[in-house]
């Protein structure tokens, strides 16, 4: 396994609010890795840092090798690095289908859409059993069904590498056992590295085979999800809080 | 806004009944001026030119999203750049053309580089100022323009093919053909993949940022090629028109471009080619009370944005029923 994913000393400071504070982690190729941590823990602004919508005030991001920390959101996606965002971002007024295939599109841009583009967007849309809605327009759909939306766009631009930024947040069980099974397929048939942030602990503890834990920016454990559980900073950090979120 | 939809065809009864549509429409324009008074080809010559800048005015505001205050302004530049080109440096009217919708262009991308780096409120002020500043340039510069004495003199299209165009029939059919042919065209790129890309901007930025599309380079693009197309209706208005004056290119025609596109109904391309079609016959309806248009036009504009603010087109498609 090659390292996808290097992370260097990584800072960020909004004012005087330290958000990142130095942390150096790496991914392996084919790894699902989860980030986890109280709200305001650094999960969010990490994502945004690699998937280029924050500058770090210092330390490097490489991703296969390369330096991408500076570079702008629509390079890094180029690159093979596709997000969701934490806060269900969607293109309201496109049909669930042409969402899709502006993802297809958006890396390689046709006058007219080819053949093989539009298959590729069935192929996405049926693999994430989107089909049943491919005609509604995204703004009509529920919440969850745009996450997935957003999922299968993300999916559609080839990623090598997968930020979900608490994907299953306000889903039901049923819902967060599917999209675990999805995820899994993703990682493992598609051979996607995916990083994870969650709250829903049930969900990481069963998809991550590694678990970063941020509090204050701040890197206080790793390990996999059977040592994480059992750290005593950890579960200091989260103050009980973990009864909530079981 | 519109549903837009890429890979699915139209059904064969619709095709020939829009076909039908549009081929009577056709055949009304060309017979105006046969028919109708002089007056009436003449506001139908402007109505034209403002549908066509109501469209331009789409690409960027409708489909991409942020809204501007200056096609007047770039409506104004094409005016200028072509009458001096032919006045000063000899250029002809079909050389004139292309060169001023070429020089809008480049000169809106260097504009919109910088000033759509801004986002909502403050790039819309922004062009509103841009706005007003060229009005104030075209006023002042008196040795390149004349300023408030109007540039005269300005030639009609040289005749080509044997079709003159000194004539207002000759005008009326060169502006209706020239507005047809652009009109196809930014359909062809609303329809096309840029087109989709546009709309995704609209719809989400940070999104279509997430998912590879250079959102700035898109949004220059949009904003230069609505600019273009008014440097190319400001030029066929000057050799229209024959005089120019900086009031024609002062913040009452970017309003009005912005009042029709809302009228018709942003984001539809028809929309707003429509909507100047209504302005253009209401204002001219109005004539009589020329203090009061104005003020009944205000509360007219305000009613259709509380009734329906994706105006003609957003209540067509509420009165075919469906979507809300």
């Amino acid at each position: 396994m090659s390292t996808i994913l290097k992370v260097k000393n990584l800072r960020k400071e909004f004012g005087g609010v330290v958000a990142v504070d130095d942390n150096t982690f790496s991914v392996q190729q084919g790894e699902r890795l989860g980030i986890i941590g109280p709200n305001g823990a650094g999960k969010t602004t990490t994502f945004n840092m690699i998937a280029g919508y924050y500058k770090p005030t210092a330390g490097t991001i490489e991703y296969e090798g390369k330096r991408i920390s500076g570079l702008k959101p629509h390079r890094i996606s180029r690159m093979g690095i596709g997000r969701t965002f934490q806060i269900v971002r969607a293109f309201g007024e496109l049909s669930v289908f042409d969402h899709v295939l502006t993802g297809v599109l958006a890396h390689e841009l046709h006058f007219r859409p080819t053949p093989e583009q539009i298959e590729k967007a069935e192929q996405i849309l049926e693999l994430t059993k989107l089909n049943p809605f491919r005609d509604t327009l995204v703004k009509n759909l529920t919440i969850a069904s745009q996450r997935r939306i957003e999922l299968a766009t993300a999916l559609a631009t080839k990623p090598r590498l997968l930020l979900l930024d608490e994907l299953m947040a306000g889903l039901t069980f049923v819902e967060i056992d599917e999209t675990l099974e999805e995820l899994r397929k993703i990682n493992e048939e598609m051979g996607i590295t995916l990083i994870v942030v969650e709250h829903v602990m049930k969900a990481i503890m069963q998809l991550c085979q590694r678990i970063i834990v941020l509090n204050y920016g701040r890197i206080i454990a790793e390990g996999t999800p059977q040592e994480v559980a059992n750290n005593k900073t950890v579960i200091e950090a989260y103050l009980g809080e973990e009864e909530k979120y079981a | 806004m519109e549903k837009t939809t890429l890979a699915r065809g139209t059904s064969k009864t619709s095709l020939i009944r829009n076909g039908v549509i549009i081929a009577v429409i056709l055949a009304v324009f060309i017979v105006i001026p046969q028919v109708t008074s002089e007056y009436v080809t003449y506001v139908v010559v402007l109505a034209l030119i403002y549908a066509v800048l109501a469209g331009s005015y789409d690409i960027l505001t409708g489909y991409t999203g942020p809204l501007t205050f200056c096609h007047g302004a770039f409506y104004g530049i094409g005016a200028y750049t072509s009458a001096l080109l032919t006045l000063r440096a000899g250029f002809s009217f079909w050389l004139a053309l292309p060169v001023s919708g070429i020089t809008v262009f480049l000169f809106a991308a260097l504009i919109g580089y910088p000033a759509l780096r801004l986002r909502g409120h403050y790039f819309a002020v922004t062009t509103f100022f841009f706005g007003h500043f060229i009005y104030l340039v075209i006023l002042n510069s008196v040795k390149l323009t004349s300023g408030p004495m109007g540039l005269r003199g300005i030639k009609a299209p040289e005749s080509i093919l044997g079709l003159n165009f000194s004539t207002l029939q000759g005008s009326y059919y060169l502006i209706f053909v020239f507005s047809i042919i652009i009109v196809v065209l930014l359909y062809l790129l609303v329809k096309s993949g840029i087109g989709r890309v546009f709309v995704s901007i609209r719809e989400n930025e940070e999104l279509a940022e997430a998912i590879g599309i250079n959102t700035s380079f898109y949004k220059v693009l949009a904003f230069s090629i609505g600019a273009g197309v008014a440097g190319l209706m400001g030029s066929l208005f000057a050799h229209f028109f024959r005089l120019l004056h900086p009031t024609t290119f002062a913040w009452m025609t970017s309003e009005m471009v912005v009042i029709m596109a809302l009228v018709g109904g942003l984001g539809t391309l028809i929309g707003p080619i429509i909507g100047a079609g209504i302005v253009t016959l209401i204002l001219e309806l109005m004539r009589f009370a020329p203090e009061l248009r104005f003020i009944i036009w205000t509360v007219a504009l305000i009613a259709v944005l509380v009734i329906e603010p994706r105006g003609l087109m957003g209540l067509i498609r509420r009165v075919k029923g469906g979507e809300k």
